[in-house]
């Protein structure tokens, strides 16, 4: 047996990145959740024998549940389960999420273990899609399992089985969700398995070491320089947890040395009364810190380098996280609803991102808010439920490099659902899929836009939106401006209902139309600097209108000419006169309605915590 | 008349391979072109002028010319993008900004990726008034003044090809042709792509873009097919000119040029039909074929001989999804350099050294070490290459090498049979593409290695994934002008109807039917007699519920699973082969417990041309060669061992060959390590296979 060497790590790195890459197809082609299947909402991994995470495409689970409750009752044949919040290191944010883990040996040895977790499409509860916005605790949420053997040395639990399905209004989706699941993370166990009769379980096992200590060099060696040590608060804001609708701050604080970032969450508010929730406090923060920690690759090089950096285990050497006591959104009773955690989670990345703009001069992307759930659920004549429920993207951020993409969505690979589709299986029509214009944060680099969607009922049915950031704009950063936020509308003949971002069960007649737009990502820069081509280009395009060129940009376009140009000396004109008349630019733009509501007294800070915006905008950046 | 001289042009990057068949004495002749880039006809024309020279015939001779082409791919490569336009459904002038809404690869990669500009600018995007419901039900009629307006418009400002892509078209395309109709009449010089022509599939995103990939690169394929056409046409009187599709059959290329889109993988497809012809007289079923050239290596899996289709190809991060063989590219070749990635690995490609200045050893300036000159230093080259024309400098290569494994603490020897691994590792990557992502278990299929580079590795990759018998035909480098010869006139025919397989499946039948007829109509129209044409149902189905079809084919191996033994070409037979499909892919299938939804109906229309086989027999009275000198070769199992080397021109059928040994031949070099053994087939192709106990 071979010792590790270059070859062998080469070739085990390369290996275990295509297995990842294997699993994620064999999840893909025959999952059943449109969620899953086209929503790419679901995550794979794999680990060694002690739990550490060896890819990095994806932020992933964790094995420790399994330690917890199995001990070393662990063989080959089986495959563990769990989808419960507070059972499971902290590692499931919410019910839907369904984790799949299947151990991988070689002999009797154990190598490391193979998961899968993904969104399931409904687990019960009251509302189905089993995301119920007003609910008081997680047992109104749907069906919780603490970490379980499905399959015990190759038996399949059938008793377990027949539990989970009888408990799901989709149960022909849940089995074959779980049973792809499964199926995938025996795929991807085979190629550890291999590799360890090729090179042997030493070379094997020392080329999990290198992979992980990879990582965290590169953090070490490539980002934490661009990084100035210090200390550093950023806050963000959930809207509404169902109940009352009032600002939920997230708040950190990053101290950052030589080697080693700590983020405490300390000055979080209070847990909430709805499912905004998320039990992270478990474990040492594992799961927080692995989800977090790819904020750093925007620090690379250029974006090309960030794509290429995988965060895995090795992200625990290098990052920290402190929290405060029970009794906080990020440290709830045991419990507390969760399902609508991921507002929370992605307000995660961008506190993080915000202090990281603070500690580097304004170099980082602004705030975008890629995923929002809506759909409309009804009866069919044969009392099947009908759930017709998209996951839309938003605008991405701009950055120092670009402008930010049109209607990303924070999953990797995450598919909208097409027209065609939809129509063909839904009672809906698709009357607009567009980009909705000027939603972009105006700046040097323009945040990407939001969907602007117009889709007719053709019977009568519930609509169900979980949606934050619609009051609240994407932040802008470093002089860019915020971006528009989320909007949903009902369209009943001639009246037009606006609607709150987070209802359930809101009745839409046949023939009501609903009208829907998500948010753009926050502008990058000062929109002054912008280059007045660029901004012409956008209103040629439709994509900024002539109006928002003038007031946001500066920029006085020539609609008389064709194409539309622009009018050079007028321009520089009224941008000398903008730069006069204003006051210094700040960091962080949040939008209209948050300046509204600090004025009229919305905002308070806890005790020794002050005003996080109070940072200016780097001009040299 | 036509004679009886079939000639197969194979144009490659560097050279244009050409061979022909005298039908009525079964010799072969194969002769070598340089290709020229700027204008590919020339070196089509030079080659079959070539050919007729060394075979002492004249045009007249000529039965047919089949043409395998990268003109499609070279556009797509070369983003020729600027001058296209595209027309949708009012309410989706954003289709190709929003595409489908993803972000590749890894998590939080939201923040920092770029999307790729779209293949037409938005200002070059025009809605059309219409609306066409998913049952085909118009639900707003077509206004069809303002289309020419806008077009105009368009035309005005640099546009010279437009794809039109509405909602709904598949299930309707009256509109679409209309619109077609009237830009025909009132634009004659403007290339137009029709969605419901090139693709009459739902899926408005991934229709749109196989529409544009269509419309992008009609006119280099109709120039370059046109001016090949008329060049052969002063040569001689009408002769059939067949080109290659990605489907692994041929169209003429009058139809070629109409739906340039199937072209993009003609020239591969040859490569594959060519392994499937060599192990059909080796006596193998189930292949997965390996195609190594300088930069890149090709592989495809075939089950029974059939050529595997998909049609979910992705070219440049474009979706083209009309069926093409299912071909996975990876890259590592010949030429692939190898470098110092980070945490000290040993990286090999995708950077290649080309074919200028090529690999260290062949002394035209290159320094980096690549593939070939690992395989020099380790003894598996001889010291020249191409019969002698290629001196090899070893010294040169080794040099590099040292110092390339001095980096890594590595000798001479362990860095470059490193290089070998990691280069087998790339190659085991891809067959792992079309083969476990699959549901194929790669162990029961045999290898066949072509290409220049194929035979060095073929080995190695077998062992990687226990892979027990391996292929190489003669002439490897030149497996793809034989593959041409073989082919058949195939064309794809495509409807979505959607509906749940219950109750009566008359409507099934009609489309089939209406399907059918089209396929003979357009065989009969390109000179296919009635009586070769073939015509081949399948559908796309999937569970209700789930997002995505698998396709299956009513071909021979369908029948042997319909259960009522009746028909075999119904949509109960579909049905019963898409749950053993499924299992196959997937693990797992649910006969009998869910409901399975029909989405597509497929056919396709198959015209047998006549042929006699390429492969022509060794001469049975040959003595077996006694092997023409030893070297020492290197193994990283087994350290320097003094090797038998053969002429692969002087081997004798049935002659069994002990590894370790190499056999040398024009264009490629035959490595069987220690472990392995080889046998002689009747026509020459060797076949490897493991001779120790694993």
């Amino acid at each position: 047996m071979s010792s590790l060497g270059p070859i062998e790590l080469e070739v085990i790195t390369g290996t275990i990145r295509s297995a990842e890459v294997e699993i994620e197809a064999a999840v893909e082609r025959a999952a059943r959740s449109p969620m899953i299947r086209d929503q790419h909402d679901y995550r794979v991994g794999l680990y060694d024998a002690k739990g550490r995470k060896l890819t990095g495409r994806s932020y992933g689970s964790l094995i420790e549940p399994i330690f917890e409750f199995y001990g070393d009752d662990i063989h080959p044949g089986d495959v563990f389960f769990w989808n419960d919040p507070y059972n499971s290191a902290g590692s499931c944010g919410h019910i839907p999420d369904l984790c799949t883990t299947v151990p991988i040996f070689t002999g009797e040895r154990l190598l490391g273990f193979a998961q899968v977790f993904g969104h399931h499409d409904d687990i019960g509860g009251s509302v189905p899609g089993s995301l119920p916005v007003q609910v008081r605790d997680q047992w109104g949420e749907g069906l919780v399992v603490p970490p379980i053997k499905l399959y015990s040395k190759g038996v399949a639990n059938d008793t377990a089985f027949r539990i989970l399905e009888r408990n799901s209004r989709l149960a022909e989706h849940l089995r074959g969700d779980i049973d792809s699941e499964i199926g995938a993370c025996r795929l991807g166990s085979r190629r550890l398995s291999e590799l360890a009769e090729r090179y042997g379980v030493d070379a094997l096992e020392g080329a999990f070491d290198a992979i992980i200590a990879h990582c965290s060099a590169t953090i070490r060696q490539e980002l934490l320089p661009k990084i100035a040590d210090g200390v550093y608060t950023f806050e963000d804001y959930v809207e509404s947890d169902g109940f009352t609708r009032k600002l939920y701050a997230m708040r950190i604080t990053m101290t950052k040395t030589a080697d080693r970032i700590l983020l405490d969450f300390t000055g979080t508010d209070a847990e909430a009364e709805g499912p905004i929730n998320w039990a992270i406090d478990y474990c040492d923060g594992k799961f927080v810190r692995k989800w977090m920690g790819p904020v750093l690759r925007c620090l690379a090089d250029s974006p090309e380098r960030a794509a290429e950096i995988d965060i895995n285990e090795g992200i625990l050497d290098v990052l920290d996280v402190k929290f405060p006591e029970k009794g906080t959104l990020v440290t709830p009773h045991y419990g507390r609803p969760t399902g609508l955690r991921f507002f929370i989670l992605i307000r995660a990345l961008g506190i993080f991102a915000g202090v990281l703009a603070k500690a580097t001069g304004g170099k980082m992307p602004a705030d975008h808010e890629t995923i929002r759930i809506w759909g409309l659920h009804s009866r069919n004549a044969d009392g099947k439920l009908s759930l017709f429920r998209e996951v839309l993207g938003g605008g991405g951020p701009g950055r120092p490099w670009a402008d930010g993409s049109d209607v990303v969505h924070i999953v990797p690979n995450s598919r909208n659902l097409p027209a065609e589709f939809s129509e063909q299986r839904y009672p809906i029509m698709v009357e607009r899929l567009a980009l909705r214009e000027d939603s972009g944060g105006p700046g040097k680099r323009r945040g990407g836009l939001g969907y602007d969607k117009r889709i007719r009922s053709l019977q009568d049915c519930l609509l169900l939106s979980n949606a934050d950031r619609s009051d609240l704009s994407p932040y802008g950063v470093n002089g860019g401006k915020a971006g528009e936020p989320y909007g949903i509308s009902v369209v009943r003949g001639d009246d037009v209902e606006h609607l709150p971002g987070m209802v359930d069960n809101v009745p839409v007649a046949a023939n009501d139309q609903v009208l829907l737009w998500t948010s753009g990502g926050g502008g990058w820069g000062d929109p002054l600097d912008r280059e007045p081509d660029a901004v012409c280009y956008d209103v040629l395009c439709g994509l900024v209108s002539v109006d928002a060129a003038l007031t946001d940009y500066g920029v006085v376009i020539d609609t008389a000419t064709s194409p539309i140009s622009v009018d050079d000396m007028s321009t520089k004109q009224l941008r000398e006169h903008m730069r006069e008349s204003r006051a210094d630019l700040p960091m962080f733009d949040r939008g209209q309605y948050f300046r509204d509501v600090k004025e009229q007294g919305g905002l308070v800070w806890p005790q020794g915590w002050s005003d996080p915006d109070e940072w200016l905008a780097n001009a040299k950046a | 008349m036509a004679g009886n001289f079939r000639v197969s042009i194979d144009t490659g990057g560097t050279f244009t391979d050409v061979l022909a068949v005298d039908e009525s004495s079964g010799s072969v002749f194969v002769v070598k072109t340089p290709s020229d880039r700027e204008d590919p006809s020339r070196a089509l024309l030079t080659g079959i002028d070539k050919i007729l020279t060394s075979a002492g015939k004249s045009y007249s001779d000529i039965e047919t010319v089949i043409h395998g082409t990268t003109t499609a791919t070279n556009a797509v490569l070369e983003h020729e993008f600027s001058g296209i336009g595209l027309l949708v459904t009012e309410g989706f002038r954003h289709i190709l900004e929003i595409a489908r809404q993803s972000v590749p690869d890894g998590y939080g990669n939201s923040f920092f990726w770029v999307k790729p500009p779209r293949l037409v600018p938005l200002h070059l995007v025009r809605e059309v008034s219409e609306r066409i419901l998913f049952d085909g039900t118009v639900y707003r009629e077509l206004e069809t003044d303002s289309v020419i307006r806008d077009v105009a418009e368009l035309v005005e400002m640099g546009v010279n090809r437009v794809g039109v892509c509405l909602l709904h078209s598949y299930a309707n395309p009256e509109h679409e042709r209309r619109i077609g109709a009237a830009l025909a009449s009132r634009f004659p010089d403007l290339f137009v792509s029709l969605s419901s022509v090139v693709l009459p599939e739902y899926r408005e995103y991934e229709r749109a873009m196989t529409t544009l990939v269509d419309a992008m690169v009609k006119p280099y394929c109709r120039d370059y097919l046109m001016r090949a056409r008329k060049q052969i046409d002063e040569r001689t009187d009408r002769m059939p000119f067949l080109i290659m599709q990605s489907n692994g059959g041929v169209v003429t290329a009058e139809a070629a040029s109409d739906k340039p889109v199937t072209m993009l993988l003609s020239g591969p497809a040859g490569g594959v039909l060519g392994a499937i012809e060599a192990a059909k007289a080796a006596g193998f079923k189930d292949l997965i074929t390996l195609d190594v050239g300088g930069t890149s290596t090709d592989v495809a899996l075939v089950d029974n001989l059939s050529i595997r289709l998909t049609s979910e190809t992705v070219i440049e991060n474009y979706p083209v999804k009309v069926p093409m063989i299912d071909l996975a590219t990876v890259g590592t070749g010949g030429g692939s350099l190898a470098w110092v990635g980070p945490n000290n690995t040993l990286k090999v490609g995708p950077k290649s050294a080309g074919a200028v200045p090529g690999p260290i050893c062949y002394g035209r300036g290159g320094t980096e070490p690549t593939v070939t000159d690992a395989a020099v230093v380790l003894g598996r080259f001889p010291s020249s290459l191409v019969g002698g024309d290629l001196h090899l400098d070893i010294d040169a290569a080794r040099a590099a090498l040292e110092e390339f494994g001095r980096g890594f603490g590595l000798s001479v020897e362990d860095a470059a049979a490193g290089i070998l691994e990691v280069a087998t590792a790339g190659q085991v990557t891809g067959i792992r593409q079309v083969s476990t992502l699959k549901g194929r278990d790669p162990g029961g299929y045999c290898l066949v290695a072509f290409g220049g580079a194929g035979p060095l590795l073929a080995t190695s990759v077998a062992e990687f994934l226990n892979i027990g018998a391996v292929l190489v035909p003669p002439n490897p480098g030149n497996l793809s002008a034989l593959g041409l010869q073989v082919t058949d006139v195939k064309r794809d025919y495509v409807r979505t109807h959607v509906r749940l397989v219950l109750g009566d499946s008359d409507d099934v039948e009609a489309v089939w039917a209406d399907l059918e007829r089209q396929g003979t109509a357009d065989l009969l129209g390109e000179g296919v007699a009635a009586d070769r044409i073939d015509l081949v149902r399948g559908a796309d189905l999937r569970y209700e519920g789930e997002g995505y079809e698998v396709s299956v084919m009513l071909d021979g191996d369908a029948l042997s699973v319909t259960l009522d033994g009746a028909g075999g070409r119904d949509l109960t037979a579909a049905v019963a082969e898409f749950h053993a499909e499924h299992e196959r892919l997937y693990g797992f299938s649910y006969p009998g417990r869910q409901n399975v939804e029909l989405v597509n109906l497929r056919v396709q229309a198959i015209g047998h041309t006549r042929r006699s086989s390429a492969l022509p027999l060794l001469p049975p009275d040959r003595a077996p060669s006694p092997g023409a000198s030893t070297r020492k070769v290197y193994w990283r199992t087994h350290g320097w061992l003094d090797c038998d080397i053969f002429d692969r021109a002087t081997l004798a059928a049935r002659q069994h060959l002990d590894g370790p040994c190499v056999v040398e031949e024009y264009g490629a070099t035959v490595v069987v390590p220690p472990g392995w053994a080889g046998t002689v087939d009747l026509y020459g192709n060797l076949i490897l296979a493991r001779s120790d106990s694993k």
